[in-house]
């Protein structure tokens, strides 16, 4: 699946570039351009974009209005993640790196 | 290593070794130094299932996580799982307590005898605590005593630990545990992956906020000089910083090196 746009120009993306720069100091994913190469490739492999990912993962709560995490959609995506680091053979790196983009986007996530 | 360095030393270590094996003596060391806690009326509320990680099939093993822990139970090769037994007392109906008493460790200079514990203690005290729905709370501060040993022993062996939540359907239907045990943590042990500082000691709620003399709200004073002493025997070690840029690095490679997300 072809992105509408280059990963980098995704809200998330920036997000995550943003997250790891405020963690780690310098700028992650210039230094190891592969994480973001694991993201197209995940993208590729649910057939979705990065903002429509994260924006699966969270959902507004009926009794209060409050944004919150989509425990069936997390559910979703850690299987995917799991399935994706299974069939590739650098899966474990991909899948870490894929996973730290959810997480960088307020996701609590482990797979 | 000495008592205080050890208070000194433990840290809730989430970065294991994953593939270097616990020796099968030190988890023994670990049960045992559960095993001599204190303990009121020497109940033993506390039992233990040792689970190793490489038994586990991976199809189980993915059911036992969760959102919170996977990390931390994927990289440690041993877990165990801690119980409460609300079923000991009204089965042992007393007799550890007069057990204690036949050692001399209860004794009549303190009011205790056998038929102070068969007509009083375990009918109008002992029995009743236990249909009182506070009961599981008076056996999970017993019970945390206990596994607290064990988490000390652990660093004191060299080791690394760190108690966490559990998916208790899943791991009851693994372990087998009787339907009526209490399930509490898993105590998470292993080699640790990081250095034995992990980025120093953690930080505190104020002595002053936690500890009264007398009246609460009267805080209990807390002498410089002490806190000196306890620098020197190594229970404060160095203190864990914000924006530690060595813990960071440290953590860096440490996602690298495990396949963890950074």
């Amino acid at each position: 699946m072809a992105l509408s746009k280059p990963i980098t120009e995704f809200d998330t993306v920036k997000a995550w570039a943003e997250g790891l720069r405020n963690q780690w100091g310098g700028d992650p994913l210039v230094e190891e351009p592969e994480m973001l190469d694991a993201l197209v490739r995940f993208c590729d492999f649910v057939g979705e974009e990065p903002d429509a990912i994260v924006g699966k993962l969270f959902r507004i709560r009926k009794a209060d209005g409050e944004r919150v995490l989509s425990v069936k959609w997390r559910t979703h995506y850690a299987d995917k993640v799991k399935e994706f680091r299974d069939r590739q053979t650098e899966g474990q790196r991909w899948g870490s790196d894929v996973l730290s983009f959810m997480i960088h986007n307020g996701v609590l996530i482990q797979a | 290593m000495e008592f205080q360095e050890v208070l000194g030393i433990r840290r809730s270590i989430r970065y294991f070794e994953p593939n270097k094996p616990v020796e099968q003596e030190k988890i023994q060391k670990i049960l045992e130094a559960c095993r001599i806690a204190s303990c009121a009326v020497n109940a033993h509320w506390l039992k233990a299932v040792v689970v190793k990680r490489d038994d586990i099939a991976p199809a189980d093993l993915e059911k036992m996580k969760n959102p919170v822990q996977a990390n931390v139970i994927s990289l440690a090769p041993v877990h165990i799982y801690f119980y409460g037994d609300p079923g000991v007392v009204n089965k042992n109906k007393g007799a550890r307590l007069k057990q204690l008493y036949d050692y001399g460790a209860l004794n009549p200079t303190h009011g205790w005898s056998h038929k102070f514990v068969d007509e009083v203690v375990y009918p109008q005290i002992l029995k009743p605590l236990t249909e009182n729905p506070a009961y599981p709370v008076a056996l999970a501060f017993d019970c945390g005593i206990s596994a607290c040993q064990g988490l000390l022993m652990a660093f004191e062996l060299g080791l690394g630990a760190c108690l966490t939540a559990f998916v208790q359907d899943v791991v009851a239907k693994y372990t087998k545990v009787p339907s009526d045990w209490i399930p509490f943590y898993v105590l998470n042990v292993g080699y640790p992956a990081e250095s034995r500082e992990a980025g120093g000691q953690r930080p505190r709620p104020e002595f002053s906020e936690q500890y009264h003399l007398n009246q609460y709200g009267n805080p209990f004073p807390r002498d410089p000089k002490v806190v000196k002493e306890l620098e020197q025997s190594k229970m404060f070690t160095t203190p864990a910083r914000p924006d530690n840029g060595e813990r960071r690095k440290e953590v860096r490679e440490l996602a690298r090196k495990l396949n963890l997300p950074m």
